[in-house]
C-alpha cells in the first residue's frame, strides 16, 4: 500500500490534502452549527413578527409597523413583515426608532470615551511596567488582576463603590469637594458613566498586555541610536516607540471597539433599575427586548445590526493582522 | 450445565430490567424552577420539604432547580419551553407574569385539581393576581397558587420616633412631619426606593383612593385625579419638608441598610425584608402599612406563585398538584413564613400554635399580617413590561423635576392606552 501510494505522486498529494480538511472539521462543524446558522436564522427572523407574550387573538391591525398594511390578523403572530422592522427603526417618530435612535447613541458615547481612555491607560501602565526592575511582576499582575476578573465580579465590587452616602466612590469625590448626586447606578445623566468606568478599569489592563508585548518586541538598536544623538525621553517617545507601536494600536482599538460592543455584563448588575433607557446598551437592548418585552422581531432585528458592526470591525482586524503579517 | 447456567444468568439480567424498568416508571418526578435571589437559607429549608415528601410518598421524586431570581426563572422556562426542551412539573414566578406566561402556553389552568374549599382557605388578596380569563369566554382560569407573597410595608425607627415624642404616623400630613422631623444631616427622614417605583408607589396611590390598575387586564388608572396627587406627595416629600433625598436616588437594595445603620429614620420597603431587618437592627422596629391622605393604612401584594407548566404529561401533573398541595398546607405556609418572612398565605395557619407563639415573640409580625386587610392588586396587565417602562419614565422625570405629576401621568395614561388598545 504504503510504496503503491509513494509511486503515485498524485495519489499522495490528494492523501496529504485531505488531512487539513479533517483537521478543521470539528472546528467548522461547531461555527457552522453556533455561528453560521444562527446568524442566516437571525437574518430571516428579523423579517418575522412575533409577540408569544400576547393572546393569540384576531383583529383589525397594522401592526403597529410602517409600510404593514391592515388586514386582521393575529396580534400574536408569527407574521412575515419583511423589512418592516429595519424602517421603523430609522424613522425616530416610531417606538422601535425612538429605542433604536437612543440605543446606538448610548452605544456610540460609550465606544468613543471607553475606548480612548483604555487603550490610553494601557499604553500608560504598559511603559510603567515595561522595565525590568525586581518587582516589577507583581505590579504586572496589580494591573493585569481586573482582567482575570469575570465582568460580573467587576460590576458587583464596583456597585458597592458607587453606593450613595459610603461608597468609595462617592467619598472620594467628597474629598474633591463634589456635593452632586450621590446615586450614580440610577441617575439618568451618570448611569452610562457608571458602566463606563467599570468598563475602563476592567479592560485597561487586558489591552496592556498587547502594548507590553510590543514594546518588548521593538528593535533596541534604534533607541541606542537615538541615545547617541542625545534624543530626550519625550523625542524617542514621540518619534520611535509611538510610531513603531502603529500596527500594535491599531490592533488593540479594533480589539477594544469590539470589547466595548459585547459588554452586557456590568448592565446587569449596576444600571437594570436605570429604567428608562439611559444607560442601555445594544446587546442589554437585545436581551429587554426578547426577554423582557417579548419583542422577538425587534430583537432580532437588532441583533442583525450588531453582527453588521462585529463583522465590520473583524474584517477590519482581519484585513489589518493579514497586512501585517505581509508585511513582515 | 454451562447453557443452562448461562440461561439462568440471562432470565436474573431481563428480570433486573424489568423490575428497576418497573420502578422507573412508577417514581414520578417533579421537577420545580424556584428563584433563590433572596435572603434567607431559602435552599435548605426546601430541600427539607421535599425529603420530608420523599420519605411520606416514596413513589415520587421531587427535584428543586434553583435560579437566580424571578427573571431568570421565567427566561428558563420560556426558553426551555421554545426550543422543545423539557419543562418542569411546576415554577416560582411572579404573580403579575400571569398574562405574559399564559399567553406564552407555558402554563396550564388548575381549576380541575384546586377544590373550592382549599382556595377558600388561602387569604383572599393573594389571589387578585391569580386568574385570567385566557379564551375571552367571560370565565375566568386559576393559574397561580400563592406561596411566596410579601406586600410593601412602612418600617420605622421606634427609638428615634419615641426620643422626639412622636406618634406612627396616622396620615400623609402626619408622615411627612414625621419624617422632616427625624432628618438630620447624617439621616434621611424617610427613604422610598423610587427607581423602580410601580411598587412602592401603589400604596400611595390607593391611599389616596385609587389604585393605578383594576380587576382588569386592559386597563390602568395613571391619569386620574388621586394618582398625581400621590405623585406630587412624593416631590413633597423632599421639596417642602426636605425629609428626603431630592430626585431619584434611593434604590431598592440600599434602603433596609440605610433604616438598620441609622442613616435613615424610615423606610417603605418589602415585608420579605422584616426579618433581615429584625435580625440586624439594635433599636425597636416599628411596622405598618402605607399611612393614607386622610388617615387608614394601606398596602400591595407582591411576590411569587406557583404555577404548573402547561405540556406535562398527566401522572406529572397529578403528582405535581399533590406536592402543591402539600407544600401549602397551613402547617407548611406557617413554618415557611416563620424561617424566610413571607407571608403564610392560609387563613387557618394563623391558628396554629406554632404561628402564636411566633406572632407573641415578635409583635411586628402580627403588624405585617394586618396590612393584609386592606392591600390592593399588583400592578399586571397585558404587555406589562411596555405598560410598566412608559409609567415609570414619566414618574422618574417628575422626580427628576422635568415633568408636572398631571402632565406626566397624561402622557403616561396616553402611551398605556396606545399600548393596550391592540388587546381591546
Amino acid at each position: 500500500m504504503t510504496t503503491a501510494a509513494g509511486t503515485h505522486p498524485l495519489n499522495r498529494r490528494k492523501k496529504i490534502n485531505l488531512l487539513p480538511y479533517l483537521l478543521i472539521l470539528p472546528t467548522f462543524v461547531f461555527i457552522a452549527l453556533f455561528t453560521i446558522y444562527p446568524t442566516f436564522s437571525v437574518l430571516q427572523s428579523s423579517q418575522e413578527y412575533y409577540h408569544p407574550n400576547r393572546p393569540n387573538r384576531t383583529q383589525e391591525t397594522d401592526l403597529n409597523l410602517p409600510g404593514i398594511e391592515e388586514a386582521s390578523r393575529s396580534i400574536r403572530g408569527p407574521h412575515d413583515v419583511g423589512l418592516a422592522y429595519f424602517r421603523a427603526m430609522l424613522d425616530p417618530s416610531s417606538p422601535e426608532g425612538e429605542v433604536f435612535f437612543q440605543v446606538m447613541g448610548n452605544t456610540i458615547i460609550y465606544t468613543v470615551i471607553t475606548v480612548p481612555v483604555t487603550m490610553l491607560l494601557a499604553f500608560v501602565f504598559a511603559v510603567m511596567v515595561n522595565r525590568s526592575l525586581r518587582w516589577i511582576g507583581l505590579a504586572r499582575v496589580a494591573f493585569f488582576y481586573p482582567t482575570m476578573l469575570p465582568l460580573v465580579s467587576a460590576a458587583t465590587i464596583w456597585l458597592f463603590f458607587f453606593t450613595p452616602d459610603y461608597g468609595l466612590w462617592n467619598v472620594a469625590l467628597k474629598a474633591l469637594g463634589y456635593s452632586g448626586p450621590q446615586n450614580w447606578i440610577i441617575n439618568r445623566s451618570l448611569g452610562l458613566w457608571a458602566l463606563m468606568i467599570v468598563s475602563i478599569w476592567k479592560n485597561a489592563g487586558y489591552l496592556m498586555i498587547f502594548y507590553l508585548a510590543g514594546l518588548q518586541g521593538l528593535p533596541q538598536d534604534v533607541y541606542e541610536a537615538a541615545d547617541l544623538d542625545g534624543a530626550g525621553w519625550l523625542t524617542k517617545m514621540f518619534r520611535i516607540t509611538l510610531p513603531l507601536l502603529r500596527r500594535t494600536t491599531l490592533f488593540v482599538s479594533v480589539i477594544a471597539i469590539i470589547t466595548s460592543f459585547q459588554n452586557v455584563d456590568h448592565a446587569f448588575v449596576l444600571t437594570n433599575e436605570l429604567v428608562t433607557g439611559e444607560a442601555d446598551l445594544l446587546l442589554y437592548e437585545i436581551y429587554k427586548q426578547r426577554f423582557v418585552l417579548g419583542n422577538y422581531g425587534f430583537a432580532n432585528a437588532l441583533t442583525v445590526v450588531m453582527i453588521v458592526v462585529l463583522l465590520v470591525f473583524t474584517m477590519t482586524n482581519f484585513y489589518l493582522s493579514e497586512r501585517r503579517s505581509d508585511e513582515q | 450445565m454451562k447453557k443452562r447456567s448461562l440461561g439462568l444468568l440471562l432470565a436474573l439480567f431481563l428480570l433486573t430490567i424489568a423490575v428497576t424498568g418497573v420502578s422507573a416508571q412508577d417514581a414520578v418526578t417533579v421537577e420545580i424552577y424556584f428563584p433563590i435571589a433572596v435572603d434567607s437559607p431559602i435552599t435548605e429549608i426546601l430541600n427539607g420539604y421535599a425529603e420530608a415528601y420523599m420519605a411520606e410518598n416514596p413513589n415520587v421524586n421531587i427535584v428543586w432547580s434553583f435560579e437566580g431570581g424571578y427573571p431568570d426563572v421565567k427566561t428558563r422556562l420560556l426558553t426551555v419551553a421554545e426550543g422543545g426542551g423539557e419543562v418542569p412539573a411546576l415554577a416560582i414566578m411572579l404573580a403579575t407574569d400571569i398574562y405574559d406566561l399564559r399567553n406564552a402556553e407555558v402554563i396550564q389552568p388548575l381549576d380541575s385539581y384546586a377544590s373550592e374549599d382549599y382556595l377558600a382557605d388561602f387569604t383572599d388578596t393573594w389571589l387578585s393576581n391569580s386568574y385570567y380569563d385566557y379564551d375571552g369566554d367571560g370565565t375566568q382560569e386559576l393559574y397561580g397558587i400563592p406561596f411566596q407573597r410579601s406586600t410593601v410595608l412602612l418600617y420605622y425607627n421606634a427609638d428615634l420616633l419615641a426620643e422626639q415624642g412622636l406618634e406612627a404616623p396616622s396620615d400623609w400630613e402626619s408622615l411627612a412631619t414625621t419624617a422632616e422631623a427625624l432628618t438630620s444631616d447624617s439621616r434621611e427622614g424617610i427613604l422610598v426606593p423610587n427607581s423602580w417605583p410601580y411598587w412602592v408607589f401603589q400604596p400611595f396611590a390607593a391611599g389616596a383612593g385609587q389604585n393605578i390598575v383594576s380587576d382588569s387586564d386592559v386597563e390602568v388608572f395613571f391619569n386620574n385625579e388621586p394618582v398625581i396627587d400621590a405623585l406630587q406627595y412624593w416631590v413633597d416629600l423632599y421639596s417642602v419638608y426636605h425629609a428626603t433625598p431630592e430626585g431619584v436616588q434611593s434604590n431598592w437594595g440600599d434602603a433596609p441598610g440605610a433604616l438598620v445603620d441609622g442613616a435613615a429614620a424610615m423606610i417603605v420597603h418589602s415585608s420579605g425584608s422584616l426579618r433581615t431587618i429584625l435580625d440586624n437592627a439594635d433599636f425597636t422596629v416599628g411596622v405598618m402599612g402605607i399611612p393614607g391622605k386622610d388617615g387608614g393604612q394601606y398596602t400591595v401584594t407582591g411576590g411569587g406563585n406557583l404555577y404548573m407548566t402547561a405540556g406535562i404529561d398527566d401522572a406529572t401533573a397529578q403528582a405535581a398538584w399533590a406536592f402543591v398541595e402539600w407544600l401549602t398546607q397551613p402547617e407548611r405556609t406557617v413554618d415557611w413564613s416563620i424561617q424566610t418572612g413571607y407571608y403564610n398565605t392560609r387563613d387557618s395557619g394563623f391558628d396554629l400554635d406554632a404561628w402564636k407563639e411566633y406572632a407573641s415573640a415578635n409583635p411586628q409580625v402580627d403588624e405585617a399580617r394586618s396590612s393584609l386587610d386592606f392591600a390592593a392588586r399588583e400592578f399586571s396587565v397585558q404587555s406589562l413590561g411596555d405598560v410598566r417602562d412608559a409609567f415609570h419614565a414619566d414618574v422618574l422625570s417628575v422626580l427628576n423635576g422635568e415633568m408636572e405629576p398631571a402632565a406626566a401621568m397624561a402622557d403616561a395614561q396616553e402611551k398605556a392606552d396606545a399600548i393596550l388598545s391592540i388587546f381591546q
